[in-house]
């Protein structure tokens, strides 16, 4: 038997059915989105605040992409509606106010480096300076290089500084940070910092909890195309219990395991307990106080995925 | 767009494998076949063969120039994703095409130009001076229809595909259409079907102006419906153009 927060019961706060959502920079209302018998995106809705930083956090798979996709404009929803600041996504309001960082957004080949962002920047009424996004990207010396001779982190850089350059209202980066070592996303969130103390707006998504509450104001938790979780990063850790406590005990039954401080959820397999803990360290102490015959006791970080599935099951159940 | 489109030209001028096939193989091509044939009497549409041939391989340039940086350019602009990128600029998509369908059209010059400027130098080719600029002017406009078949190609064909499909229509539409030798030379059956071909009607525009005659409407009005139909199959497929291709 497994015990899990349901989504009613979840301690994490729903911002989607806030009734001021009229002047929100992003609206998605029960959106769905399918390929094939797939529900890639399942009855999906969130709002975006001005000036927030939102990290759309789920496994692959989770529907992000797509959700991202639609976002910009370049998939339509099956059903539901999507607002960006008022306007439908793709048209020319919405383009003119996002700017986007795609998985495959490919750089036009054959061309230099100064040439395209000079090019990209046109385009846009009130872009940025082209000294200041090659600045902020560390862009510096590179402008006379062609596109497709750069390495991956600069070309990385060269799409942040393609979507930058307009000098957008909303920044829509989908795993920005995929492809950079531990050094470069420091660095790119560093420049990320100075876009949103201009009041700018961030959605990204990611895969790594630990980014998401670094970068992030709020975290939106997606799995298998849906919304599980919703709420500051703070919250969402508690909720999803990253830790596991195992032990074995003669006495069998989960019983009141659930509710040690810093527990989630029990199960047991035979002898065999499994706790998940947002805070394993108060779990186990209360732990040994309740259950003295517990022994083999071990304690393991689990995987962010595996806490989305069970917490999309428990949900679905 | 301007912009855009500037870029998109100077990407092509830059591609000097691309510049020595569009422009490099009518010129050998003119030099060639104005050499062999050029001591025949008057062929058949009434000029001197080093006039004609002249025409014929300008008209063959242009179409490969405009076809070659129309279709296999898209095709990989598309499997690269910068088309999904500039999609998310506020640069439209009826712009966006509208801007490689020019840029393709200005690359049918360097051809034109070249076998001309040889044409001249090598053969001595002599015309009246005001039929220069008509010539050039004609024939990049005729270009129009193979600029939106290129759209078409490189939207429904990917990376090699779209570039031997290209090659394949390129050398049929030179071939049929009379660029290479003249179609009367053909059985009857293929000739019908040559005298369809926006090739054909190409190249047509050229030798009437080179005899210094009118063009005639009916080549021009071939042209356009050709264009005409290229790009609405182009509307139709264009959904494509910012489909995921990982």
């Amino acid at each position: 038997m497994t015990h899990h927060p349901s989504a009613s019961g979840s301690p994490v706060a729903s911002r989607s059915t806030s009734p001021d959502s009229g002047d929100d920079a992003v609206r998605v209302d029960g959106v769905t989105r399918r390929f094939g018998a797939v529900l890639a995106v399942d009855n999906v809705s969130l709002s975006v605040g001005h000036g927030e930083t939102i990290a759309l956090l789920g496994p692959n798979g989770a529907g992000k992409t797509t959700t991202i996709s639609m976002l910009l404009g370049l998939a339509a929803p099956d059903s539901g509606r999507i607002e960006i600041f008022g306007s439908a996504p793709g048209s020319a309001t919405a383009h003119a106010s996002v700017g986007a960082m795609l998985q495959d957004g490919g750089m036009m080949p054959g061309v230099l480096v100064g040439e395209l962002l000079a090019m990209v920047r046109s385009l846009y009424a009130a872009p940025l300076a082209l000294d200041e996004v090659i600045e902020i990207t560390q862009l510096g010396g590179l402008e006379k290089r062609r596109v497709d001779r750069l390495s991956g982190g600069q070309s990385q850089r060269l799409r942040l500084a393609m979507a930058l350059v307009g000098d957008p209202r909303l920044l829509i980066l989908d795993e920005p940070t995929a492809a950079m070592d531990v050094e470069t996303r420091r660095g790119f969130w560093h420049a990320m910092e100075g876009f949103t103390e201009r009041g700018r707006t961030i959605l990204f998504s990611t895969h790594y909890l630990e980014e998401a509450d670094v970068a992030a104001d709020r975290i939106v938790m997606m799995a298998r195309g849906r919304v599980v979780a919703d709420g500051t990063p703070s919250a969402i850790k508690d909720s999803v219990g990253l830790r596991v406590i195992r032990f074995t005990s003669e006495h069998a039954g989960i019983a009141g395991l659930e509710t040690l401080p810093g527990a989630v959820s029990a199960t047991a397999r035979g002898n065999r307990v499994e706790v998940r803990c947002s805070n394993s360290d108060s779990a186990l102490r209360a732990l040994i106080a309740t259950r003295p015959d517990a022994h083999d006791i071990e304690v393991a970080g689990i995987a962010l995925e595996d806490a989305f599935i069970t917490i999309t099951d428990g949900i679905a159940a | 767009m301007l912009n855009y489109l500037g870029l998109e030209i100077r990407r092509s001028i830059r591609d000097r494998r691309y510049l020595l096939l569009v422009a490099g193989w009518p010129v050998a091509a003119y030099l060639l076949f104005s050499t062999v044939f050029g001591a025949a009497a008057d062929r058949t549409e009434g000029l001197a063969p080093t006039v004609e041939i002249m025409v014929a391989m300008a008209s063959f340039g242009a179409m490969g120039g405009v076809l070659m940086a129309s279709g296999p350019r898209l095709a990989m602009d598309r499997q690269l994703g910068w088309l999904r990128q500039l999609r998310l600029t506020p640069l439209s998509p009826a712009r966006i095409l509208a801007a490689r369908l020019m840029a393709a059209m200005a690359l049918s010059l360097p051809a034109i130009v070249l076998t001309f400027i040889v044409a001249v130098l090598v053969k001595g080719v002599t015309l009246p001076l005001w039929e220069w600029p008509l010539l050039v002017l004609f024939i990049a406009a005729g270009c129009l229809p193979f600029a939106a078949i290129g759209i078409v190609v490189g939207t429904i064909a990917d990376g090699d595909g779209a570039q031997g499909l290209t090659m394949v229509l390129y050398l049929v539409l030179a071939a049929l259409g009379g660029l290479w030798m003249p179609v009367q030379i053909l059985p009857s059956a293929l000739q019908t079907v040559a005298k369809t071909l926006p090739s054909y009607h190409l190249a047509q525009l050229g030798w009437h102006i080179a005899r210094g005659v009118a063009p005639a409407l009916g080549d021009g009005l071939v042209l356009l419906a050709w264009f005409a139909g290229a790009a609405l199959l182009a509307v139709a497929v264009s959904r494509r153009l910012t489909l995921r291709t990982a």
